[in-house]
């Protein structure tokens, strides 16, 4: 990823409470509140530690922890949590969530090449996590494909006798 | 003539600062210990005497080590203890060792400590004073099953109660009978841990009181007067965090009804110092006694400013010897005071302790404003004592100005170091409900829903900050491009450190 160089134009700052902020970059050291403009700015000296200066008020500023993009600041005494996502990375995230979203739906792919030798399960079968659905043979040996959740199986795509690629789709259970 | 000469301090922390402050005033010298805890803590500047008890490795610590207190205080030539709060302060034997000594107690008689210290002593001595209680049982109860029939006489809810007991600790609601054989066991249990003593009592219990104390003032000559009321009721799990004085909820009359009957059960005991009487206020301005504590209490400063006596010279005159030379008609309540307890706490985190050290602390300087603190920039928070890190005392000419200045004065306290409940008391003055005085003992549990207030603005900025942050440490001087290789974990320290280069 080094040499993965990506022009970047707007930052997105997601708080533990999922508002979002917007950044444009280059980051300027203002803030739009309406329609005016409110200048920020970080200083620190003896007296005061590390503060921001806004609309004329200092507000005291710590950082507790900073970790890749996560950071937790503490200001004015409150603590948050927010992570930085480029535009990709918050592209990624969605992608990821809305595949988390489909959780009610569990995907046994086959974890190896081989062939089917027994489909256990038909459209319609409960399933309890722990039970075989298929049996693959692969290295000369019969695998015992198992359901890792209860559900309901909705799709039966494997077929005795066929061979199967890894990570092709065996069965699909509903949870 | 003043016999008190040099007073042993056997306490840390603000009250110590506090007690030393007087004390300057009036010339009277003051003795402090140093301990292996807190070496460089600010209440060892400015006493007279420093006993150095740092090489000391008793698991107890020494404020609470009656017979090494004794002995400081013979060595180092003191011929009275002031205890402060907490510690010993209400504890007879520690009175009576000082008195059979030699040392002058700067505190009430090792009786009335004693008597008021139990509380089903107290209550009997309340009850035939005529003061008005919660129902309850006459004494200590047996078991869970007398504890049923009491509480069946008296309906439900009721509260259990340690007889020996205080802040908080030992007391339990019980709101249905089924609820009772357990709760029974968990107060009993609890009480004897935390005062080596499991008696329990039971009385009623007063659904959303208003929490009312009458600061008292006895001499040893037999006269008491009270210096009016503080309201308490802005508390967590028992523990106080906001008090003022006087309180909204008084008028006149009940005030003198409620300052009487104060009077009445200090006398009773023969009280001869500064001490204070706590009521349960109804919604229907029932009131009924709850305790009486035989020390100086935290919310004292309140009742200094609305009064304009100086409870700490009043202590040490009284143990001198002196008659109190104020009449109750030369007491003239004057302005409105509010104390905020800033504690090294998280409000985010349900109020647990945040100890720490102390970076930065700058607070108001306004006329309407008093500090009282043992705490100064580089001081540390320890674990091992109490949260407190300074009490904010405003002053208004009414409670409104009260409020409005103690807004004024919360947004210029200035702490870094630790998570402190200023949060919490930045949201207080902005509520409906403490605007209006209907707040009461229940508030915090039933009326919140958020313990702490900030702007939109603030978490914005937050947001800004964590932004830079963000491309400071993965954005190349161009600011534009990513490289993901850096902005790996980098301790907090050195993060400062930057931030403090821009």
């Amino acid at each position: 990823m080094a040499n993965d160089k990506i022009r970047i134009k707007k930052l997105y700052t997601l708080s533990s409470e999922n508002r979002k902020f917007s950044f444009s970059l280059p980051l300027k050291h203002k803030i739009k509140i309406g329609k005016r403009e409110y200048e920020v700015k970080l200083k620190a000296d003896e007296k005061y530690g590390t503060y921001i200066l806004w609309k004329n008020r200092k507000y005291p500023v710590e950082i507790i922890r900073s970790s890749q993009n996560k950071y937790e600041i503490l200001f004015n005494d409150i603590s948050y949590t927010f992570t930085v996502e480029t535009p990709f990375s918050l592209q990624r995230m969605k992608v990821l969530n809305s595949n988390r979203g489909k959780i009610e739906q569990e995907i046994i792919k086959a974890p190896m090449p081989g062939k089917i030798i027994d489909v256990l399960v038909r459209e319609g079968t409960t399933v309890l996590r722990g039970e075989p659905v298929v049996i693959l043979e692969a290295m000369k040996m019969q695998n015992e494909i198992i359901s890792p959740v209860n559900g309901m199986v909705v799709k039966v795509m494997a077929k005795p006798n066929t061979n199967v690629m890894k990570d092709d789709i065996l069965v699909e259970i509903k949870l | 003539m003043m016999k008190i000469k040099r007073i042993l301090i056997a306490n840390r922390g603000e009250i110590a600062v506090r007690i030393m402050k007087t004390a300057h005033l009036m010339k009277i010298e003051t003795v402090v210990v140093k301990t292996a805890i807190e070496p460089y803590a600010m209440y060892l500047t400015g006493a007279d005497v420093i006993f150095d008890n740092s090489e000391d490795n008793s698991e107890i610590p020494v404020f609470l080590n009656i017979e090494k207190l004794i002995a400081i205080a013979l060595e180092t030539k003191a011929n009275a203890i002031h205890p402060g709060y907490g510690f010993l302060a209400e504890n007879a034997y520690f009175a009576q060792k000082c008195i059979d000594n030699d040392l002058i107690f700067i505190g009430p008689s090792p009786d009335a400590i004693y008597k008021m210290g139990n509380k089903t002593i107290a209550r009997k001595i309340a009850l035939a004073s005529g003061i008005p209680m919660a129902m309850g049982s006459e004494g200590n109860i047996a078991n869970e099953e007398e504890a049923a029939v009491i509480a069946e006489k008296i309906g439900y809810p009721v509260i259990i109660k340690a007889a020996s007991g205080g802040g908080g600790r030992g007391m339990r609601i019980v709101r249905k009978a089924d609820e009772m054989e357990k709760m029974f066991i968990i107060a009993s249990k609890e009480a004897e841990k935390a005062f080596n003593d499991p008696s329990v009592f039971v009385e009623k219990y007063i659904d959303n009181p208003k929490h009312i104390e009458f600061q008292i003032l006895g001499d040893s000559k037999g006269n008491v007067i009270h210096l009016g009321e503080r309201e308490c009721s802005i508390q967590r799990k028992h523990q106080k965090l906001l008090e003022e004085a006087p309180s909204c909820a008084l008028d006149e009359k009940l005030r003198k009804k409620m300052g009487d009957m104060a009077v009445q059960i200090a006398k009773a005991v023969d009280y001869s110092s500064a001490g204070t009487v706590e009521f349960l206020l109804d919604t229907d301005k029932n009131f009924y006694f709850m305790e009486m504590n035989t020390r100086i209490q935290v919310e004292h400063p309140v009742t200094e400013i609305i009064t304009g006596l100086d409870l700490i010279e009043q202590q040490i005159r009284i143990a001198n010897g002196e008659e109190l030379r104020y009449k109750q008609n030369d007491i003239k309540l004057k302005g409105w005071a509010i104390e905020c307890r800033i504690n090294a706490e998280d409000v985010q985190a349900g109020f647990s302790p945040d100890p720490g050290k102390i970076e930065n602390f700058n607070m108001p300087s306004d006329p309407c404003v008093r500090v009282d603190t043992g705490v100064q920039t580089g001081s540390s928070i320890v674990a091992s004592y109490d949260s407190m890190i300074a009490k904010l005392i405003v002053r208004g000419k009414d409670r409104k100005d009260a409020i409005k200045n103690c807004k004024m004065a919360l947004d210029k306290v200035w702490i870094k170091g630790t998570k402190t409940t200023l949060p919490f008391f930045r949201m207080l003055v902005r509520h409906q409900k403490f605007q209006d005085g209907t707040f009461t003992t229940s508030f915090i549990e039933k009326d919140l829903e958020k313990y702490y207030f900030n702007s939109d603005y603030e978490e914005m900025l937050a947001a800004w900050l964590s932004t830079k942050l963000f491309v400071e440490e993965n954005l190349n001087d161009d600011s534009i491009n990513v490289n993901f290789e850096h902005g790996k974990t980098m301790s907090p320290w050195l993060l400062n450190k930057r931030i403090n280069q821009f």
